[in-house]
């Protein structure tokens, strides 16, 4: 592989990560930089996404593509991938209907694992609703490994090649539709926070008692929040594994929720910008290091990811306490023609 | 067959000493600070690894590294607190941001923890992950040792508390700081200090019931994080506003959790036991819905 190649690779590989986590952010930032729900439980929204893509998707494949086979699309993944695969890669419109299938059953997904999480402390105060949701966690990874119908059990399983049509372009196809589906959910969430809905959320979440006081049912709009977020998580977690093409339950809190919780503190909550900006910075720096920490392999008396771990942590701290508003303040954002003289006034001071 | 049998029995006390140690810390945590404390699941890992890097390098009996991790672990809650939180709080930060600022402690000692069990293994050929020190427990009455531990832990750390809390000038002054901060630094009680003695008592019963989990199974860096929604189901079953709701929850809990499982085990079908994590799930998802003020906030309605 000549080194253009290498740098064509880590780019490709980059933008995926990248695309991923840019919905996942935008789905947290939904829910904690707007409405102000504390969630760190996101990996169950993401899992929830992820494990359904991976149980359904190749019986959706196998039952729509009318292949006719005795063999069961968990159990004996393999040779039943071996006999939809090529159909998925000599009909690309048929792969990206499957494409677009999935990622509504991913959706649906995370909205449904945001639901159950959220529904025992939804009216409770934010403190109990955040040590539920973390609780919920990791909890997916059990019934992952524990009920083995859903994604083969600890070993996990494949799912079927959406992006075979590509040939040895897959990767690069795959990376193009995850950063075209990130940046349509960016720009809806930057819609979002001008409409009616956003500004309520922002209401809430700066004035609980004032939105309550201007009729707003609190619970309600909670929910559609999480709601929302959740969706986002859950499409996120489902394109990740249609893209790396497999799935084991080793979803963790580590990577899918304190790593975007990390890249929406560092860009700037509640700012759209400010998410694009942190997730940059963050996956382009985390990305470097793992490229480099080949060169450390040997050297040190343990594995380097646990300096890593630390590195984060320390940052993660580092920027609450010195500079917790983010990198991107967050903009006013009330639409310019229903400035009152008051409020221009607000704004120039 | 008897469906619950004296070694379930056994399980479920153990179990609930050790859950009750760690929700006392955080109900007591969240009673001060205002904050749920997630880095209370690496103070239980550290814990571990401080008896059982103890019990195979300097001494062969395991109950020497309690009170070194209880020491230890309290120092470690206090540096989170005075690095970490404290400036954080003079900033006026939110409670969110409080708790973002505990689950990155909890990632840097998870870091740490690892970082010592893989030094453990390739400095001095140690195992160091999925170990225990069962074997080097005693027995007594036909019972593993741990299980009078635990409960004698329990039982001591309990009163000591009280009795602080209820009879000393700074147990005093310590109620004072978690009911009104503002008037208590009013009539020169030093907050910040009470918050910091408040850190390593939670911090020193964590790392204690922490100590203590090599004797009862096996231990890896991630046995905290394994443990953490179970010690928050006790403690908000507890009840967050009552210290002492910490270890009815933790009984509770432990009850459900070791003997539930252990009845459906022999009623449906030992797959049940897959499934046991969800068990504190449901306990906390059905308090938070019937009585989210939890047991300690349960008032019996008398009649006339």
């Amino acid at each position: 592989m000549t080194p253009l190649d290498q740098v064509i690779l880590f780019v490709v590989d980059l933008s995926a990560l990248l695309a991923v986590y840019l919905i996942i952010n935008v789905g947290l930032n939904v829910q904690e930089g707007i409405t102000g729900i504390p969630n760190f439980g996101i990996v169950f929204a993401v899992a929830g996404g992820a494990y359904i893509t991976g149980g359904l998707s190749t019986r959706i494949a196998v039952s729509l593509l009318g292949t006719q086979t005795n063999l069961d699309p968990i159990f004996d993944n393999i040779s039943v991938l071996q006999l939809v695969n090529p159909i998925l890669r000599s009909q690309p419109p048929t792969a990206i209907a499957l494409l677009i299938l999935f990622l509504i059953i991913g959706g649906i997904a995370g909205a449904l694992m945001g639901l159950i999480s959220s529904a025992p402390a939804v009216r409770l105060r934010e403190d109990y609703l955040a040590i539920t949701l973390l609780a919920f966690g990791e909890i997916l990874n059990v019934i992952g490994i524990g009920y083995k119908p859903l994604i083969g059990g600890p070993i996990g399983v494949n799912v079927p090649d959406i992006f075979g049509w590509a040939g040895q372009y897959r990767f690069y196809a795959g990376t193009l539709v995850l950063l075209l589906v990130a940046t349509a959910i960016f720009a809806y969430a930057g819609y979002l926070i001008k409409t009616p809905l956003g500004r309520t959320l922002k209401a809430i979440r700066d004035n609980e008692t004032v939105a309550r006081s201007l009729g707003k049912d609190i619970t309600q709009y909670r929910t559609v929040s999480i709601l929302l977020g959740s969706t986002l998580c859950g499409i996120g977690g489902s394109l990740w594994v249609l893209y790396s093409g497999a799935v084991t339950p080793t979803y963790a809190r580590f990577d899918w929720t304190f790593l975007p919780w990390l890249m929406i503190l560092l860009g700037g909550m509640g700012s759209s910008r400010g998410v694009l900006v942190g997730t940059v910075i963050f996956v382009a720096l985390n990305k470097l290091i793992i490229y480099y920490k080949h060169a450390f392999v040997g050297i040190l008396p343990f594995d380097i990811v646990w300096l890593n771990y630390i590195l984060l942590g320390l940052i993660t701290i580092l920027i609450l306490i010195y500079r917790p508003e983010g990198i991107v303040r967050e903009k006013w954002t009330a639409p310019k023609q229903n400035l009152s003289a008051a409020d221009k006034e607000v704004k120039a001071g | 067959m008897a469906l619950v049998t004296l070694s379930t029995i056994v399980g479920w006390l153990t179990y609930s000493a050790f859950l009750s140690l760690m929700a006392l810390g955080i109900t007591l945590l969240y009673r001060t600070t205002k904050v749920a404390n997630f880095a209370h699941a690496s103070f239980v890992t550290v814990g571990a690894y401080v008896t059982y890097t103890s019990t195979i390098t300097l001494s062969p009996n395991p109950y020497f590294g309690v009170p070194v991790a209880f020491v230890l672990v309290g120092v470690v809650a206090v540096l989170l607190f005075y690095a970490v939180l404290e400036p954080m709080r003079r900033r006026n930060s939110s409670t969110v941001m409080l708790m973002i600022a505990t689950l990155s402690f909890d990632i840097i000692m998870l870091g740490v923890v690892n970082i010592h069990a893989d030094y453990l293994t390739n400095a001095y050929v140690l195992p160091s992950r999925n170990v225990t020190l069962i074997g080097s427990d005693f027995k007594f009455m036909g019972q593993p040792g741990i299980l009078f531990v635990a409960l004698g832990t329990l039982v001591l750390c309990s009163a000591a508390l009280y009795m602080l809390l209820n009879f000393t000038t700074l147990g005093i002054a310590l109620r004072a700081s978690m009911e009104n901060s503002s008037l208590s630094e009013a009539i020169g009680i030093n907050v910040s200090m009470m918050l910091a003695i408040s850190w390593f008592i939670a911090g020193g019963l964590a790392g204690m019931a922490g100590a203590l989990i090599p004797l009862w199974t096996q231990i890896n860096p991630n046995v905290g994080t394994f443990l953490m929604a179970s010690m928050f189901c006790a403690s908000i079953v507890g009840g967050l506003e009552q210290i002492y709701g910490a270890v009815l929850g933790g009984l509770l809990l432990g009850l459900v959790d070791v003997v539930g499982t252990s009845v459906l085990c022999s009623l449906v079908g030992p797959w049940v036991a897959l499934y046991e994590p969800v068990i504190p799930l449901l306990v906390l998802s059905a308090t938070l819905i019937i009585a989210p003020r939890g047991l300690a906030g349960v008032r019996v309605r008398r009649g006339k």
